[in-house]
């Protein structure tokens, strides 16, 4: 056999420089959202939203509760957009300024949305892997009353709620956390139960480690793809929660708006002409929860282990 | 099956029960009674009203009371706005129409959804596919108190083909626009499980063998795949129906139907608690029995469902 010592070399050397690295789940994951062009277009225009609802009122001339004097009483006439009064969006039907008006209804969405989610993270994330790790009767109990809870009907009980304690943003929370965590209980329950017989438990349990350590410590990180794929999606369902609350004007009061409340001021006021009050809030609504929804799915093909 | 019905009304009934005492619970925990003014009542009548309305007896015997008017007689007691009115007149007066233009919703919705859904799947990456994909995006985000303005914008504003509202004992003209605004984004919902789901039975070993065998390409799908195809979307109904009897809010406001919505939202604006307390009792134990239904149904269909 004749051994040219020049020509292996010149084999082995592009070998050596492609040292395989290791990937992460994440890493992958990562690399797998950025080749969805749906998902990547729906993560900016979320950014790019974000963006604006924080930091768009240093473009704003008008602040959100000044009442412009020169277009009072003429909205449909003179409330219009323009550039030229600093009414990027026109003003609604009392001459506030829209566009301050939508970046603030924007900034409450997001948050009710992002609260509502958090609140169903942490909560329904212990809630299901407690109940799924410790199982026999706790779980079938456990999981009972969130079958129970999840009978009765929210959307009434939240407005039953706000009638009844008042119109606060405090409480448009507590009823949303209330209903929030239930679905994401069950999905990570069931996801618990696949892991709890691994390895790495078995051996976190026979080294003594406590339940609950193992919980929090070997359980839950696991979790966290699917708690992320699943968080993602509910932002925008919280988000529609508080619009249909706000629009039935037991949401949030008055000198604070969202979303919500826009479009149905915006609805209302729709006969008079002013079809930028509807339009403005509605494109922001729509792009909002197209954006979020796409990066869903995109995490979901990312992330979910179960469509690879 | 039966021991797999009675084990979920065994869940079902102590639901409705938890229901009926949270709810009441409640009320009863709500700062101000229900004759709370701005101008308070005098000591003496304000008594001779708790006494009429029963509210100066002991909580339990109050809520044991109500539970044993629901269950026994179907009785929700009276209003404690309307003073001639009881909660099951009004509830009689706004469900009939609620109801009507909900089925015909919900026929809509499910007939439009499933047949959009299997034809997205037959012609799957074609025009149609993406049509049907676009539609389900588009109807997500466009929820029934945006489409409801949109609607009336079109057609009574501009075109001038619809009454702007009213409800007319339901004749067509009347029920076009809260069924369309009710049923799209249900629609949507639907095509997209059916779509998803149909897709993925094509795929099966049993619709292969059913090709295999030379059977016509509609009886495949006629007979071998839209049973199993079916089954997600029937497990979707349950929580469909109550989403939609919610969505009657948005449509009798905006539609003047006068359905229950209308009760829903005039009695929590005027804190008339026993209407409202009765309205989310009578959604609350539909929703139950509707998904009562599906689980029994679902048994019924999938054979893999142990009982």
């Amino acid at each position: 056999m004749i051994t040219d010592k020049a020509r292996l070399q010149r084999f082995g050397d592009p070998m050596a420089g492609e040292e395989v690295r290791g990937r992460s789940l994440w890493a992958d994951a990562r690399r797998r959202f950025m080749r969805n062009r749906a998902s990547l277009g729906g993560a900016i225009i979320l950014v790019l939203i974000t963006f604006l609802a924080l930091f768009g009122d240093v473009l704003a001339v008008w602040s959100n509760e000044e009442l412009d004097f020169a277009v009072m009483g003429q909205v449909a006439d003179l409330g219009g957009p323009s550039i030229a009064n600093g009414h990027y969006f026109g003003t609604d039907d009392l001459a506030r300024d829209l566009y301050a008006r939508t970046l603030q209804g924007t900034r409450i969405s997001l948050m009710v949305g992002i609260v509502g989610a958090a609140i169903a993270v942490v909560v329904g994330t212990l809630y299901g892997a407690v109940s799924g790790y410790v199982g026999g009767r706790t779980d079938q109990v456990m999981m009972r009353i969130v079958d129970i809870l999840l009978a009765i009907p929210f959307m009434f009980v939240i407005i039953l709620l706000l009638v009844m304690f008042g119109r606060s943003i405090l409480m448009l929370f507590l009823g949303i956390g209330l209903l929030s965590w239930l679905n994401m209980a069950r999905i990570v329950r069931g996801q618990t139960l696949s892991l709890k017989h691994r390895e790495f438990v078995e051996a976190a349990r026979a080294t003594g480690v406590p339940s609950f350590t193992i919980i929090l410590r070997h359980i839950v990180p696991n979790l966290l793809g699917i708690v992320a794929v699943y968080a993602t999606l509910l932002v925008p369902e919280m988000i529609l929660i508080e619009s249909f609350i706000s629009f039935l004007g037991l949401g949030v009061q008055e000198p604070l708006t969202s979303l919500g409340a826009l479009i149905s001021e915006g609805a209302k006021t729709i006969y008079y002409g002013t079809l930028w009050q509807l339009g403005f809030p509605l494109v922001f609504f729509v792009l909002t929860l197209f954006a979020f929804f796409f990066v869903g799915d995109g995490l979901r093909d990312a992330l979910d282990p179960k469509d690879r | 099956m039966f021991s797999y019905i009675a084990k979920r009304l065994a869940v079902a009934v102590p639901t409705l029960l938890l229901l009926i005492v949270l709810s009441f619970l409640l009320m009863h925990a709500a700062p101000g009674g229900p004759f709370t003014q701005e101008r308070a009542l005098p000591p003496q009548i304000l008594a001779n009203l708790e006494a009429k309305y029963g509210l100066d007896q002991p909580l339990w015997r109050q809520l044991a009371s109500y539970v044993w008017g629901i269950v026994a007689h179907f009785d929700f007691g009276p209003s404690f706005i309307y003073k001639d009115r009881t909660v099951n007149e009004i509830i009689a007066q706004g469900f009939p129409v609620t109801l009507h233009y909900g089925t015909l919703s919900f026929l809509v919705a499910v007939l439009a959804g499933v047949s959009l859904g299997i034809c997205a799947a037959i012609y799957h990456n074609s025009w149609l596919d993406y049509l049907a994909v676009g539609v389900s995006i588009g109807a997500q985000v466009l929820p029934n108190f945006v489409m409801a303005p949109i609607l009336l914008l079109t057609f009574t504003y501009w075109l001038r083909w619809l009454p702007g509202g009213g409800w007319e004992d339901g004749q067509w003209p009347y029920l076009v626009m809260p069924v369309i605004a009710l049923s799209t984004s249900f629609m949507a919902s639907i095509a997209r499980i059916t779509r998803a789901s149909m897709l993925e039975v094509l795929t099966s070993n049993h619709i292969r063998t059913a090709r295999a065998k030379g059977l016509p390409e509609r009886q495949v799908i006629l007979r071998h795949a839209l049973k199993p195809a079916l089954l997600p979307v029937l497990s979707y109904l349950g929580p469909a129906f109550v989403t939609m009897i919610t969505g009657s809010v948005v449509v009798d406001f905006y539609f003047s139907t006068g359905g229950i919505g209308k009760s829903f939202v005039d009695s929590a604006l005027n804190r008339d608690y026993a209407v409202m307390l009765g309205i989310t009792i009578l959604v609350g134990a539909l929703t139950i029995l509707f998904n009562l239904v599906v689980d029994i149904l679902y048994a019924w269909i999938d054979p893999k469902i142990r009982y």
